[in-house]
């Protein structure tokens, strides 16, 4: 039985994985739109409050310059699993007022 | 005609000497005129001179500091802008154990832990955590806690190949750097070689999927070598997790965790993974991992919870053949007296272990001061109920110093 319940959720790993990767491309055409629209600080500071938080305390903004954040977010994209576009917003808000 | 000659001639002649002397004065008087004249043009000219040579002076500046401007501006762009970018961040602790129960107090935490970040635009990302620390012998343990190259597919999807932090559960791949743990001791279970796996060497595909304007869904898969055996007089000890090049068993591990998070703040989450485990030279067994956690962020309060286990099958040609189950859970409440800097954290857990003495029930209370969101002072307290004069049973306090940076 349990041998039975691991394999599903290998199926249904593997079935994950595929789905998000053709998704992606679907999503791909509102992902462009959205990368450097005016809203983007906004909703940075929003997915920075709402991710970063959610595991540690606030990292103010002021505590890196443009150049670290762009490496610590790419971590904390791995690290947190954030979307690629959540990754964007929130560097944005940082790179703005840091 | 005579009487008109002799009257006019002296006349004439007066005549012509005076328009003679008045034009000569006048000649003299538009001379020094002219002269004076073409002295002011030649002061005029002097001073354009001057201008022009000033101005010319201005315009060198000006293009100087355009120059200037320009070469700061590309030095600053270069910064933000290089295709190859790095950053050093981490984390180091310092502590003191008082186990006046267990008759040993000392000064037993002294680690830095540097992570190196090597990004290649927003393709590739090289990522290593070391751990440097003290060993109670006085020697320096060093090691590598992950080491991995993550290739951003799409915006969904990441690859991570080398060795990364097991993604069973939370705790050991969020919450262990001790500026994020809110307490100075990991929870019962949770260390090494006990209930939750620790890192693992192989493969790996991770990342969030949005669903509307708040919900996510996030996810990571993996295969990698699995955990080995600590095996000794017999009985299997515990399970070593921190991550092997090598698969002693040829069975490799398959697992991942799938998290949602409906609402901002809040995430649960599912972990899983199946393959095999052994000891070299020997038939492999079967190895399961399961697990669930949950957090949420309410203002000033951060709840979390998480339950793990690991089950290593029999295998009757082992030096060690019997199996067991190694699971752990513990529930943790934290509280951010703002606008102070002071926080106060109450957790509970549970280890249960095949060998008896190594089970622990524990209370914890604690007490933080926080200098900066990443710079701490843990005071805390454990209350342990283990085997009767085993460590597992005696209360301590510890301090702790935490910079996460």
């Amino acid at each position: 039985m349990l041998n039975k319940s691991f394999q599903f959720v290998r199926v249904a790993g593997s079935t994950l994985v595929l789905t998000i990767v053709l998704a992606s491309a679907a999503h791909a055409e509102t992902t462009d739109a959205l990368q450097g629209d005016s809203g983007q600080s906004a909703r940075g500071v929003k997915a920075w409050a709402n991710n970063c938080a959610s595991c540690h305390n606030l990292r103010p903004a002021k505590e890196l310059r443009d150049d670290q954040w762009r490496v610590v977010v790419s971590h904390m994209r791995v690290r947190a699993d954030l979307t690629g576009q959540e990754a964007r917003d929130i560097l944005k808000f940082l790179q703005e007022n840091n | 005609m005579q009487y008109l000659t002799n009257k006019t001639l002296p006349l004439a002649a007066a005549i012509s000497g005076i328009i003679a002397l008045s034009s000569s004065a006048y000649a003299d008087s538009e001379s020094q005129s002219l002269q004076s004249e073409v002295q002011m043009l030649r002061k005029e000219v002097a001073e354009l001179r001057a201008l022009i040579k000033e101005q010319s002076s201005a315009q060198e500046e000006v293009k100087n500091l355009r120059n200037e401007v320009k070469a700061t501006s590309h030095a600053q762009s270069e910064w933000t802008n290089a295709d190859s970018t790095f950053h050093l961040s981490g984390y180091a602790a310092a502590g003191y154990t008082d186990r006046k129960q267990s008759g040993g107090s000392a000064f037993n935490v002294a680690s830095f832990n540097p992570i190196f970040n090597f990004l290649y635009r927003d393709i590739v990302l090289a990522e290593a955590e070391l751990e440097v620390a003290t060993a109670a012998d006085g020697s320096t343990e060093t090691k590598l806690e992950y080491g991995s190259i993550d290739i951003f597919l799409n915006d969904y999807a990441t690859l991570v190949a080398g060795k990364f932090l097991s993604p069973l559960g939370h705790f050991r791949q969020n919450a262990h750097p001790a500026w994020i743990n809110k307490f100075p001791s990991l929870p019962p279970g949770f260390g090494e070689d006990q209930a939750a796996p620790a890192a693992e060497v192989g493969l790996g595909v991770r990342g969030g999927y949005p669903f509307g304007q708040d919900m996510k869904m996030k996810y990571a898969l993996y295969a990698g070598n699995g955990p080995e055996l600590e095996v000794d007089a017999g009985e299997i000890h515990g399970i070593k997790s921190d991550g092997f090049a090598r698969d002693v068993d040829r069975r490799k591990v398959l697992g991942g965790r799938v998290s949602l998070v409906p609402l901002p703040k809040f995430e649960i989450g599912l972990s899983g993974a199946s393959g095999g485990v052994g000891l070299a030279n020997e038939p492999d067994r079967s190895y399961r991992a399961i697990g669930t956690d949950i957090g949420y962020q309410w203002k000033n309060l951060d709840l979390r919870a998480e339950y793990i286990s690991q089950k290593v099958g029999d295998q009757e040609a082992s030096a060690a053949p019997l199996g067991g189950t190694w699971k752990a859970w513990y529930g943790q409440a934290a509280y951010r007296f703002l606008p102070s800097k002071w926080e106060g954290v109450l957790r509970y857990g549970k280890y249960e272990s095949p060998r008896d003495s190594q089970r622990q029930k524990q209370w914890a209370v604690g007490v933080n001061y926080l200098w900066g969101p990443s710079v701490m002072a843990k005071l805390g307290y454990e209350f342990n109920r283990g085997l009767a004069g085993q460590e597992a049973d005696a209360n301590r306090w510890l301090l702790q110093l935490a910079y996460g940076f």
